[in-house]
């Protein structure tokens, strides 16, 4: 991808408190590229998703390709290129959930949100229409000992039944 | 019963234990003291070689061997820890990131001096932002009271220690793939050799070590070397002359999951049998254990008749399955087994990071295999031999001995053994993701074939009593070569 390429419709920069934990990073390793994973969480946080004019900016940053930024996005599920909601659901299906009846926890999140499950090329099937909420499934959360287990965001919430989930949400 | 002994989760429920002040009322850091004030770098070594610890991320590498493939002549040299803890049904180290930070700073601290090491990366999964505040917070801590940064305590050293976040990919837990996603590329594995050891992050040498096993570190010099290996099994390796100690030494941070009472990570010594565990763990919640799973998601499944199966790194080599990470899933007569390898095989195809062949294209072959089975459309046919004998007719001639075969067992076990093969432990991929994906895969059809044979037959899954599901050990080669080995001592 050349910078031609990229329609950026608005740039992106980051603000003063972010530029100043991304000054921060970058002096911990010997190349600036390391740098990556943390600076588009950075971005990502700040940003919403992973822009077009996000990427460009990192490259920049990290002088490296906007094609090799974007490498590095499309592998790993925690960067989104898509808009998600203000909160995003992640439920955990990996076995030890799994026999912890995993499927009730879903279930009802897809009835009570009203929406269908996100998958990694379509984030918008799973969001709901006022954008409030996005669901998805994702793998083991490392928590099996309080399984079922979702993750709001940051916020993990354990030993879950349809009840706690209602509890959750009307508390958010 | 057997007892737990804490050692590494002793001070883990003490209130505010993750602040400096309190960590350093219940013998923080003196370990750390100990070790510059009476040893060497190379004695710390050497003690961590002689004390038989096990790497616990899941290869069971010795810890002291991989420390001595380091060369010491070039500079400089990284250590980066493995907190990317990925594997379905592990989940001790969260708790140690979570509320006891400081134990692994003080670990990560011993292994820098004895190492020479100067700057220590610790890589934490993306999800685990918990873990990572309470991380940066205690290391924050560390270097206000100066045991981090430059000239650490007077002595000389230079020690820093950066967390890296990563974003939610199971292959950055593989050693190189870690690396690679530290370097902020795609976490594709590399290729071995070079290892990490000679060429690791930025192309130097590195130490790449679990959260468990730096844990440890503190007490190993605390107490010393002998206090350790008093704690677990040593077995005789008979493939040498004299045989060879084969030292399961210490204890063990065993995550147990699925179907027992109380699930929960309990620390024993290595080398209890699986019934003691799920024991200890509030014994099981059902009827009858229908499989146990040792060693997280990847590794080969025991059945019933294993039970008696130690759970260290030599018994469960030898019992052709793997201690791994330590995650122990147990499953009861309810459980359907191609349902659990169904769920197993999605979270592998989704993993799978797309590097080589065999894996990009085989796990999702291997899942859509066991889908068509869980669905019912499971492939069968019926082939007839050529035979001769005496037909109905009473005239010699062709019998046409029919049988059924299930086509898509063979179909899941060749697609299986051609991304890694199991028999040989040979895989067609770069790192042991392969491997990963193949043992499950095909241990699970072989022990629970008559399952898997049911639900082609009906159409639909069925879920048979135990003693009907599992393969008896005798009659079989799911059970190859299997035995449990004895203690040093007995010989």
């Amino acid at each position: 991808m050349s910078d031609e390429l990229i329609q950026i419709e608005t740039p992106f920069a980051f603000n003063e408190e972010n530029q100043r934990e991304f000054d921060e990073l970058i002096g911990r390793y010997p190349i600036k590229e390391a740098a990556m994973l943390p600076t588009l969480h950075l971005a990502q946080r700040q940003a919403g998703y992973i822009t077009p004019a996000v990427m460009k900016h990192v490259a920049e940053l990290l002088e490296v390709t906007v094609m090799k930024v974007k490498d590095v996005v499309t592998f790993y599920p925690m960067f989104f290129e898509e808009p998600v909601g203000e909160y995003v659901i992640r439920v955990c299906h990996t076995l030890p959930c799994a026999l912890r009846d995993c499927k009730v926890v879903l279930d009802h999140l897809k009835a009570k949100l009203d929406t269908d499950i996100a998958s990694e090329t379509n984030l918008a099937k799973g969001t709901t229409a006022d954008g409030k909420f996005t669901l998805m499934k994702v793998e083991c959360l490392a928590s099996c000992d309080v399984a079922p287990v979702i993750m709001i965001n940051d916020d993990l919430y354990k030993n879950l039944t349809a009840e706690k989930v209602d509890e959750i949400l009307d508390n958010l | 019963m057997v007892e737990e002994r804490r050692i590494l989760y002793e001070h883990l429920d003490v209130p505010d234990i993750n602040t400096f002040d309190v960590f350093r009322q219940y013998d923080g850091y003196t370990r750390f003291e100990k070790a510059i004030a009476e040893y060497q770098p190379e004695e710390i070594a050497q003690m961590v070689k002689d004390s038989g610890l096990k790497g616990r991320g899941g290869a069971g590498f010795s810890t002291g061997e991989k420390w001595s493939f380091v060369p010491r002549d070039i500079e400089p040299r990284y250590l980066c820890c493995n907190a990317d803890e990925s594997e379905p049904g592990t989940f001790s180290n969260r708790y140690v990131l979570e509320k006891n930070p400081h134990l692994l700073i003080e670990g990560i601290l011993i292994c820098c001096y004895a190492m020479g090491i100067e700057t220590t990366y610790v890589y934490i999964r993306g999800e685990f932002t918990l873990g990572k505040k309470m991380l940066d917070a205690a290391i924050k801590e560390a270097y206000e009271k100066g045991y981090l940064g430059k000239d650490v305590r007077g002595t000389g050293l230079n020690i820093d220690i950066y967390t890296h976040p990563g974003a939610g990919a199971y292959i950055c837990g593989e050693e190189t793939g870690l690396i690679e996603s530290l370097e902020g590329k795609r976490g594709q594995p590399r290729n071995k050799p070079p290892f990490p050891a000679v060429q690791g992050v930025f192309m130097k040498p590195t130490v790449v070590q679990n959260v468990e096993t730096l844990c440890n570190l503190p007490f190993i010099v605390g107490n010393g070397v002998e206090w350790y290996t008093e704690m677990g099994p040593t077995y005789a390796d008979t493939r040498f002359d004299p045989p060879k100690p084969d030292a399961n030494t210490g204890t063990k941070l065993y995550c147990i999951s699925g179907d027992v009472n109380e699930p929960g990570v309990y620390e024993l010594d290595l080398g209890l049998t699986c019934s003691e565990l799920i024991e200890v763990a509030g014994g099981l919640r059902g009827e009858e254990v229908k499989a146990v799973i040792p060693g997280g998601s990847s590794a080969p499944i025991l059945t019933h008749y294993e039970l008696d199966t130690r759970l260290d790194f030599t018994s469960l080599t030898l019992a052709k399955s793997m201690l791994g990470s330590g995650g122990i899933i147990v499953m009861n007569e309810t459980r359907n087994i191609v349902d659990c390898l169904l769920n197993i095989m999605k979270f592998y195809a989704h993993e799978s990071c797309g590097q080589c062949t065999p894996c990009r294209w085989g796990t999702p072959w291997v899942r859509d295999i066991v889908q068509r089975i869980a669905d019912g459309d499971g492939r069968k046919d019926t082939i007839t031999r050529p035979k001769f004998g005496v037909a109905e007719n009473g005239r010699w001639g062709d019998t046409g001995e029919t049988e059924e075969i299930y086509e898509d067992l063979d179909l899941l076990e060749s697609v299986a053994n051609n991304i890694a093969n199991v028999d040989t432990m040979t895989w067609n991929t770069i790192c042991v993701f392969g491997i990963a994906v193949s043992w499950p895969a095909v241990s699970y059809m072989r022990k629970f074939r008559p399952e898997f044979e049911a639900a082609i037959r009906e159409g639909k899954l069925v879920t048979l009593p135990v003693a009907e599901a599992t393969v008896p050990p005798e009659e079989n080669y799911a059970y190859q070569q299997r035995f449990i080995p004895k203690e040093f001592a007995d010989l």
